[in-house]
């Protein structure tokens, strides 16, 4: 009961007109313990808007069940309503032409608060999300940053216990995408349940406690940031400066070392099985080069191992 | 859309011609469906060229593009307008198949002469309507409010004799009227009088206001670079 | 009650957003400059038409049926509010919102059904001047009780015709446009609905416009009170059917688009 996401084995087919069904979801399960921030990586069409829809009430699965905290999101839609937030990338989903004030207002009231809530919330989450002088002029003036932020502030407005974020710093800067992720790790004190679907290692490295990987689909593994580089830890690597050829060549030659190759200032030794990296230490070592170096791949490595060059062209 | 509206059109009037009792005005009846289809038809064209190119923001390249801008929307206006002239066909059927009447082609060349005038004079029209429309913020507002003032003052239905005095030197600025009054003539018994005058209105007024249309949308255009807002209004 | 209290809050601000928008499109002179002249314009176009037939009972009858037809016309306007909301990218959310969609889709066209009624009420007033209308008093202070109540009934269908355009996002500008040249042809606007033939009465009368311009008829030409009252019931019992329509059938078409997937993150 304390999973406040809890899938099971979720599916979900499209027939689009005249065309082959196509399967976005294949039996997906994911449980998200209460108060995780849990990341949904992978490229774009791998289904995760799919399951971030199904899991906020405007798409019915195909087969399987979801409940978000308990509540089933097919038989008991409207409990599961008051208890989510929503925010997706891009700048819709906000009413242009009214103020960010007025907007806030607008979804407060469709939450049910009362009116002192509703002013008394508005005016805390501007402040939050850094509006205040611009929250009384429309939101056409705003700029991309400001909108997202908006945004953020929406989803929030009715208390949610869940929120979904929906590839939320898509076409941001830079900039403005770090304030939004700062935003974002705030939230995560307050005992808020957030799955963030994006196709941005980084920003998922950054803010998740655990990330499921997903393509086509289907999830290839759910591990917090690091333990999924654990996952693949036979592709650890060891940089290495100052060993001349004859030392590489045995290196290369030993069982279990994929690759050698030429990197910024030296050579990169990638092993490709469990307890390798102590014997090319070893031989390094006993070689007498010193000048090395050994880490954990990132979670954009590991990303691009097990989905693929294709993740790249996102 | 238009298309859609014309058949209605052509009940309505018809329906209010024969209830009066004064069948000899079907042909006033089966004319008017066709002039509102060709306006409506530029006017909306000329009005969603620019905003859908806004929306979809191919404005910015399109402007960039080495082809005259200008001539680009006339060839889009023309195309539409060829595309009004399926509303022939549709009232001529609305006619037959509802109540039974049908158009008297007493003086064929003069109507084909008459329709080859007009769709010239709707396209000139219609450039000017695209370059005002670049300015308004809602180009669907302006669109709306330009139709039945057209109506009435071009004589669409009923011929701009039976308007009021102050509103004749108006009325004669609207290429519509000379057509309106030229399409019933080349239905009506009488000889048309002077239908080479009256076609030259017609296409003088066109001329207008493709020149007015297109030195028009060149300034706009080149205001529009010159303070870069093209995308957003 | 304190349902009913929510529910008013989200119509306040479903009709506070839709007036924003709806001042987005007019300033006080472009309304008079554009629309009403427009409006005024339609009036006239069809009255003149009685000048051409020579009948000032014939101008009379298309100036009153058509300066009418504005506030159903313009009330039909909520069909499109759906479509809005996908513009906005706000349906999704909307979907998700814990408040009845139906309430929201109402409150956010609003403001056009009182434009409907003004521009109405306007283009009649104005063109029964132009015409020479004789509006008997004090009676014709009656007049704006039945074009609201035509507005209202319109608005009723509009929302379920939105409600219908959930499903098909492309038809909704046909759907309103069919809808307004029925009312033209067949809700006695231009010529008496005994006009068409038997089988069309039925939907002539089903149409939220019939009998309140019926009642606006006899009001204006001198009918009984009582007749002018059963016009008006009439009109309300079609209203209230067409309201009873849209709400039980709205949120099930929600539901149609959670199936099939219609409504998107954007």
């Amino acid at each position: 009961m304390d999973a406040a996401i809890d899938v099971r084995e979720i599916t979900r087919v499209f027939t689009p007109r005249k065309r082959e069904p196509v399967t976005a979801l294949d039996a997906v399960s994911l449980s998200i313990p209460s108060g995780e921030v849990h990341g949904l990586l992978g490229p774009n069409g791998a289904g995760k808007t799919t399951l971030v829809k199904i899991l906020s009430t405007v798409l019915l699965p195909t087969s399987g069940s979801a409940a978000v905290c308990g509540h089933d999101v097919v038989a008991e839609a409207r409990a599961v309503r008051p208890l989510i937030g929503i925010v997706f990338g891009g700048e819709r989903g906000l009413y242009w032409r009214l103020s960010g004030r007025q907007n806030l207002e607008y979804w407060g009231a469709l939450y049910k608060l009362s009116r002192s809530e509703i002013a008394e919330r508005t005016e805390r989450l501007i402040q939050r999300v850094g509006l205040g002088e611009r929250a009384d002029e429309r939101v056409e003036t705003y700029s991309r940053g400001m909108k997202q932020r908006l945004h953020l502030a929406r989803g929030l407005v009715g208390d949610a216990k869940v929120l979904f974020l929906d590839e939320p710093t898509t076409g941001m800067d830079p900039l403005a995408a770090r304030e939004f992720r700062a935003l974002i790790a705030e939230l995560r004190g307050e005992g808020r349940t957030i799955l963030l679907a994006t196709h941005d290692m980084t920003e998922a490295e950054a803010l998740c406690d655990r990330v499921t990987l997903i393509d086509r689909g289907t999830i290839l593994a759910t591990e917090s940031p690091r333990s999924l580089g654990r996952v693949i830890s036979r592709f650890q690597r060891i940089d290495v400066e100052g060993a001349d050829d004859d030392v590489l060549d045995r290196v290369a030659s030993l069982p279990g070392v994929a690759s050698v190759a030429a990197a910024d200032a030296g050579v990169r030794i990638e092993v490709a099985e469990e307890g390798v990296t102590a014997d090319v230490l070893r031989l390094l070592v006993d070689s007498g080069v010193t000048s090395v170096r050994t880490s954990m791949p990132s979670l954009e490595e590991v990303y691009v191992h097990l989905i693929g060059d294709r993740g790249l062209q996102v | 859309m238009p298309l859609i509206t014309v058949p209605m059109f052509t009940i309505v009037f018809l329906a209010i011609v024969r209830q009066a009792g004064r069948g000899d005005l079907a042909q006033y009846a089966l004319l008017a469906p066709v002039l509102i289809a060709l306006w409506q038809l530029s006017l909306f064209c000329s009005g969603e060229i620019l905003a859908e190119e806004r929306w979809a923001g191919t404005l910015e390249p399109t402007l960039a593009a080495p082809a005259s801008f200008p001539a680009l929307v006339m060839a889009r206006i023309l195309a539409v307008t060829a595309v009004a002239l399926v509303s022939v066909p549709e009232v001529l059927l609305a006619g037959r198949l509802l109540f039974g009447v049908s158009l008297h082609l007493r003086h064929p060349l003069a109507l084909v002469l008459t329709m080859l005038a007009t769709g010239f004079a709707v396209a000139g029209t219609a450039l000017i309507m695209a370059a005002v429309f670049v300015l308004t913020r809602s180009a669907r507002t302006f669109q709306n409010s330009l139709s039945y003032p057209l109506y009435v003052l071009g004589g669409v239905f009923v011929p701009v004799a039976f308007l009021p005095s102050w509103l004749r030197p108006l009325s004669s600025v609207v290429f519509l009227s000379w057509s309106g009054d030229l399409l019933r003539a080349s239905l009506a018994a009488e000889p048309v009088h002077r239908l080479g005058l009256r076609l030259a209105v017609v296409c003088a007024l066109g001329l207008a206001g493709l020149a007015l249309g297109a030195g028009l949308l060149e300034r706009v255009l080149s205001r529009l670079k010159r303070n870069g807002s093209v995308g957003v209004a | 009650m304190r349902r009913a209290g929510d529910v008013l809050r989200v119509l306040r601000y479903a009709v506070l957003s839709g007036y924003y928008d709806y001042q987005t499109i007019y300033t006080w002179r472009t309304w008079m400059v554009g629309w009403y002249v427009r409006v005024l314009s339609q009036v006239a176009f069809f009255a003149l038409i009685g000048k051409l037939l020579h009948s000032p009972e014939r101008t009379h009858y298309l100036l009153v049926g058509n300066a009418m037809l504005l506030a159903a016309s313009g009330s039909l306007v909520a069909v499109a509010s759906t479509q809005w909301e996908r513009w906005a990218g706000t349906l999704p959310l909307l979907v998700a919102a814990p408040s009845s969609h139906v309430v929201v889709f109402a409150g956010r066209s609003l403001a056009f059904v009182a434009d409907a009624v003004l521009t109405s009420l306007g283009a009649f007033f104005a063109a029964a001047a132009i015409f020479g209308l004789p509006l008997p008093w004090p009676r014709v202070l009656l007049l704006p009780g039945l074009v609201v109540s035509i507005a209202v009934a319109t608005y009723a269908l509009a929302i379920f015709l939105g409600g219908c355009a959930l499903r098909a996002p492309g038809s909704r500008n046909v759907v309103s446009n069919l809808a307004t040249t029925t009312m033209m042809a067949v809700a006695g606007v231009n010529v008496p609905v005994s006009f068409y033939p038997a089988p069309v009465h039925a939907l002539s009368y089903a149409l939220p416009l019939t009998f309140g311009l019926r009642g606006v008829r006899g009001l204006l030409g001198g009918a009984s009170g009582g007749t002018v009252v059963a016009d008006v019931a009439a009109q309300l019992a079609i209203a209230l059917g067409w309201l009873a329509l849209a709400l039980l059938t709205f949120d099930r078409f929600g539901e149609r688009g959670r199936r099939t997937g219609a409504i998107d993150f954007s």
